[in-house]
């Protein structure tokens, strides 16, 4: 497939966009019934018509990837369609409400936060759930702060982490936040964790262990019973990396296998759009044990049968200014009730399938196996940077690259289940191209994009993230 | 019937039994369930008791569940905001390739969301005068706890404490414990008076130990600080970092955060671009460019391409989870970008003169207000002499709870913060009942007792 | 693929380099180290005074797409860093055992040089 992404041309073949301050810059003084003293002078931003803006932005969306121009392959993202009836019942004015009303005035939405709790409690295994970190690795926080008030409240902090090498950055952040020290198992030659290893590692200082399963080069962590058991006999908790749950959908619940502690990525999961980076939201779910640590406040249902927050018995407190990102749990709330039971199980199996087909369709290695929903190629003798800007001329947008890095040249892979068998014939075809490419070719990548290859180097070693800090020594066009 | 109907699975998925059929051969399995090899002792049977609906269904249903919420007109603030969005903003961020891209790693087919945030960056700094904005981080809470362990990195002199009002919210206060804690940093709060530092108090507690102090302008009680430089020169005689927390309607009007000293200013930047959500945000981070490869969150920069032409990247990603890991700066990964998005697209539909209209509105209001609800026996508003910004505190003679409840029978909701406080805001989504609002508070607070 | 090497250094197992010179030694990054990190972008360098111990991190190198730490080749006090490097971080990608150095010290004990390799054993054990 050819593919060719909006550009804009001046008559200089200058080809950009002009950003805002281009376009106008006003000064504005500063004329309020507060004294001088208590006020700035001034404001200079760009004003603009409503006409204007629509243009601009209108031209920087066909500058853009999303779901919609094509295959999103990026492997731990789960880039599914987003249903637009879900875009809807988010804009729904009875919902926009603010947050720190009164528990009774507030029914519908706190019914809506009950049954999601439920629903995702028992889709992981678990015995109750929070729906307050606003994203994943805030989910993860919010997971290991909770591990760290039960071993406290035991009497017996404790001060390690455990991690494998291809967890996902977040984890051993994550751990660090919390304050703990991360010990990094390395993986066995069949990508999973070294059970010998773990069990080397689990001490009195183990607080957990975090793992994703299927894990991130997409096979099934097959120890994971043992890998629990050796936690749990020092006194450590499980935590399960949520990412990876639409392989599992259904079939394997983590709260059946050992964890203790999970996330859910709802905008991985449960379709809600990506946003460009953001908002997700990241819930957790725990085994009954540890109930009372949840933030606060958590959403219960009353003897009368309706709905109020309370604050748990040993609450870690907040981790979020509010209730979390509400338009967002709904949307995943909305998608749950759609799919049913029926629908949740199909798409797991589905994105298993398509995972599996894309993977007989291309010509690069694929070290680990089985895997589920998703795979991690090698780009082998090519650089994977190359072969993602090759594939964007293809049509496709690339996998993600790079990690883990257990694989040399890591081409991260997850079709997920929204794509065709056609799709992802083209999805290989892109893959393809760029593993017969020439060197040259793939150096040349890409040159269908709205910006050809960019010089990564010099972003970094001379940033300018401000239009004010735009250095006129570095060749920009001057403004007229 | 369509096979996309959920009796088929899931709607989103395209297959077709032919289709399936040619997948499984080039597979080379004969039954999907083959590729399923999840140990027999760790599977479950799939039932969630969770029904499948149309989706005509579930936005009738989720519609109705969303109903039993009261209609009530909505005098509340201390932390979140209602202001008008124009529809332009829902429109363009709904674009798809807007809406459901995801973080800009393959800068050259991302450039659109690249260029947007580098706009918001720059809108922002020219607000806080500071250099750099990062792309976002969760909401105005979490950002504190970043500027927190943020301080207690950067400062070459150790130290472990954290100064913040007295008067800071209790959400914030949490969300910033779970922070703090795992950074081996204590919180402290220093005193306020009649809603503004008292800088005696502060002085006293500074110290070579603390790494930050925090203030803000408005406070969450909605008071203007009239100390702000003589709170940065405190920090600054202590090496400590001074930390302001504000918003970016506020920002166009009070003293810009960098010529009082402030060396990161954090808040809610989704004033602009999300109306009332049910506490979704946007956590606006912003600090002094000496900060740049310690700070946490993502940063879209300009540079080249292979052309020589104009280009936006992803810059000093060596500072997050993904390349950094346990020696990242923060854990933050998804993050608040379509916000950010839709932020930028609000200021720039306002421009610098509908900034400073709105930001006349949110004085102007909540003074005449407060006037009229002062002139009401029993009611004492503002009760801190101060210039406010959207919003007061009021004391009532009459129990706070008790007139709280009676508004909210008459269509009001408002903040009881004790037994004689109450806590109003207005911005320009609400003025329009005022009036009525003032009504209802001579029914129900009034000295002289009124028939039930 | 053929990486640069100097017969007067002597190599670490992490691809630092140490040449010594009357008591103090230089102290950088060999040619393979500046290539698998790619693009150099920033250094986090110790100051002049502190001391480093043969084998540990003292430093924290940056590219565009890896961080990585800098292990001491050998231990002793820094009396010099090379401060072009922080505008300049290039400098170690195009000339790594010349303008690209970090640091120097005062060797505390020059026999640590024997537990270094010297080229050829770099070559053959390394670079293979």
């Amino acid at each position: 497939m050819k593919f060719q992404q909006a550009t804009y041309e001046d008559d200089a073949n200058d080809r950009y966009e002009p950003h805002l301050a281009e376009k106008d810059q006003t000064t504005v003084e500063t004329d309020t019934s507060l004294p001088d003293e208590l006020t700035r002078d001034e404001i200079e931003l760009p004003e603009l018509s409503e006409p204007e803006l629509a243009r601009h932005f209108t031209r920087l969306s066909q500058m853009n990837w999303g779901v919609e121009n094509g295959p999103y392959p990026l492997g731990s993202c789960t880039m599914k369609y987003n249903p637009k009836f879900t875009e809807e019942i988010a804009a729904d004015p009875a919902g926009a409400i603010h947050p720190q009303r009164p528990d009774e005035t507030v029914q519908g939405t706190l019914a809506i936060m009950h049954t999601l709790q439920d629903y995702l409690a028992r889709i992981g295994g678990m015995d109750a759930v929070t729906l307050q970190p606003p994203s994943g690795a805030a989910g993860e926080f919010t997971g290991i702060s909770i591990a760290k008030a039960y071993h406290r409240a035991n009497d017996d902090p404790r001060s390690e982490v455990i991690v494998p090498d291809t967890a996902h950055g977040t984890n051993p952040a994550t751990a660090t936040m919390a304050g703990y020290d991360v010990v990094e198992i390395e993986s066995n030659d069949k990508g999973q964790m070294d059970l010998d290893a773990v069990r080397a590692a689990c001490s009195e200082e183990t607080a957990a262990l975090m793992l994703t399963n299927p894990n991130t080069v997409g096979v099934f962590e097959e120890n994971i019973t043992e890998l629990a058991e050796a936690v749990h006999d020092v006194g450590g908790l499980m935590y399960y990396d949520g990412a990876n749950l639409n392989a599992l959908m259904g079939r394997v619940r983590p709260g059946d296998i050992g964890y203790d502690i999970m996330h859910y990525n709802v905008h991985k999961t449960f379709a809600t759009p990506h946003g460009g980076g953001g908002p997700g939201a990241g819930p957790v779910g725990v085994k009954e044990e540890l109930r009372e640590f949840l933030p606060n406040p958590h959403v219960r249902e009353t003897e009368e049968g309706d709905y109020e927050f309370y604050e748990p018995a040993q609450t870690i407190g907040k981790v979020h200014g509010h209730h979390g990102n509400w338009p967002v749990l709904l949307k995943s709330f909305a998608y749950i009730y759609r799919l049913g039971d029926e629908g949740l199980l199909d798409m797991g199996e589905k994105a298993i399938l398509n995972a599996n087909y894309l993977a007989s369709q291309i010509d690069f290695e694929i070290p680990y196996e089985p895997f589920f929903h998703e795979f991690v190629a090698s780009a082998g003798e090519h650089h994977a940077t190359d072969v993602a800007k090759m594939m964007l001329d293809n049509g496709v947008h690339a996998p993600t690259t790079a990690w883990p890095e257990i694989v040399p040249q890591a081409l991260m892979t997850e079709p997920t289940e929204i794509e065709s068998k056609d799709s992802l014939d083209t999805l290989a075809a892109g893959f393809n191209a760029a593993a017969h490419a020439s060197d040259e070719e793939l150096h040349e990548a890409p040159t269908s994009t709205s910006a050809r290859r960019v010089d990564q180097t010099d972003a970094d070693r001379n940033p300018q993230l401000t239009w004010d800090a735009i250095d006129q020594s570095a060749g920009e066009p001057a403004d007229d | 019937m369509s096979q996309h109907h959920t009796a088929h699975g899931t709607p989103y998925a395209p297959h077709d039994p032919e289709a399936t059929a040619e997948m499984l051969d080039a597979i080379g399995v004969d039954d999907v369930e083959e590729l399923f090899a999840f140990p027999e002792e760790l599977t479950y049977d799939g039932s969630f008791d969770i029904d499948a609906h149309t989706e005509r269904e579930t936005k009738a249903d989720v519609g109705d569940m969303l109903a039993q919420n009261d209609d009530l007109v909505e005098f509340l603030g201390r932390g979140h905001y209602d202001h008008y969005v124009p529809s332009l903003v829902d429109h363009l961020s709904g674009r798809s390739e807007f809406l459901t891209s995801y973080t800009q790693y393959q800068a050259e087919a991302s450039q659109g969301f690249l260029q947007v945030l580098f706009e918001y960056q720059s809108i922002l700094s020219e607000l806080t005068g500071l250099e750099i904005v990062n792309c976002s981080i969760y909401d105005a809470a979490t950002a504190l706890g970043e500027a927190a362990t943020l301080s207690s990195r950067v400062r070459s002199v150790s130290g472990d404490r954290i100064l913040i009002p007295e008067l800071t919210d209790d959400r914030h206060r949490s969300v910033l414990e779970n922070y703090a804690d795992g950074a081996d940093l204590t919180i402290e709060e220093f005193a306020y008076e009649d809603g503004n530092a008292d800088l005696d108090a502060l002085a006293a507690a500074a110290g070579e130990d603390v790494s930050m102090i925090y203030a803000t302008s408005p406070t969450i009680r909605g008071t203007l600080e009239e100390n702000l430089s003589d709170i940065g020169d405190i920090a600054d005689d202590h090496d400590a970092l001074f930390c302001l927390g504000t918003d970016p309607i506020a920002l166009s009007v009070i003293e810009e955060p960098a010529s009082v000293g402030a060396d990161i200013v954090v808040g809610d930047a989704s004033v602009l671009g999300m109306p009332a959500s049910y506490g979704l945000g946007l956590g606006l981070f912003s600090t002094r460019e000496d900060f740049l490869r310690q700070i946490p969150g993502r940063l879209s920069g300009i540079t080249e391409d292979a052309d020589g032409n104009r280009a936006y990247a992803m810059v000093l990603q060596t500072r997050e989870q993904h390349i950094r890991r346990e020696r990242a700066t923060s854990n933050i990964c998804t993050n608040a970008a379509w916000v950010a998005l839709r932020t930028a697209m609000h200021a720039s539909m306002l421009g610098p003169s509908g900034l400073m209209e709105l930001a006349k509105t949110c004085i102007d209001e909540p003074a005449e207000l407060a006037a009229e609800l002062d002139a009401i026996p029993g009611i004492d508003a503002p009760a801190h002499d101060r210039h406010h910004f959207r919003e007061f505190v009021l004391e009532t003679e009459r129990d706070a709870q008790a007139v709280a409840d009676g508004l909210q029978d008459r269509g009001f909701a408002v903040h009881v913060l004790d037994d004689h406080e109450l806590q109003v805001c207005v911005t320009d989504t609400n003025a329009e009942h005022t009036d009525d609002l003032v009504t209802a508070f001579e029914d129900v607070a009034a000295l002289e007792e009124v028939a039930q | 693929m053929s990486y640069e090497t100097h017969d007067d250094l002597y190599y670490t197992e992490d691809h630092e380099w140490a040449r010594p010179e009357d008591g103090t030694a230089t102290i950088g990054l060999a040619d393979y180290a500046q290539d698998e990190l790619g693009d150099l972008v920033f250094f986090e360098l110790p100051a002049v005074g502190d001391e480093l111990t043969q084998g540990d991190a003292f430093a924290v190198v940056e590219s565009i797409k890896a961080v990585s730490d800098v292990y001491a080749p050998v231990s002793g006090e820094v009396i010099e860093v090379n401060e072009a490097l922080h505008d300049n971080p290039e400098l170690t990608n195009e000339d790594p055992y010349g303008d690209g150095w970090l640091v120097k010290v005062e060797m505390a004990d020059p026999d640590e040089l024997d537990n270094l390799y010297d080229i050829d054993a770099y070559e053959a054990e390394l670079l293979e």
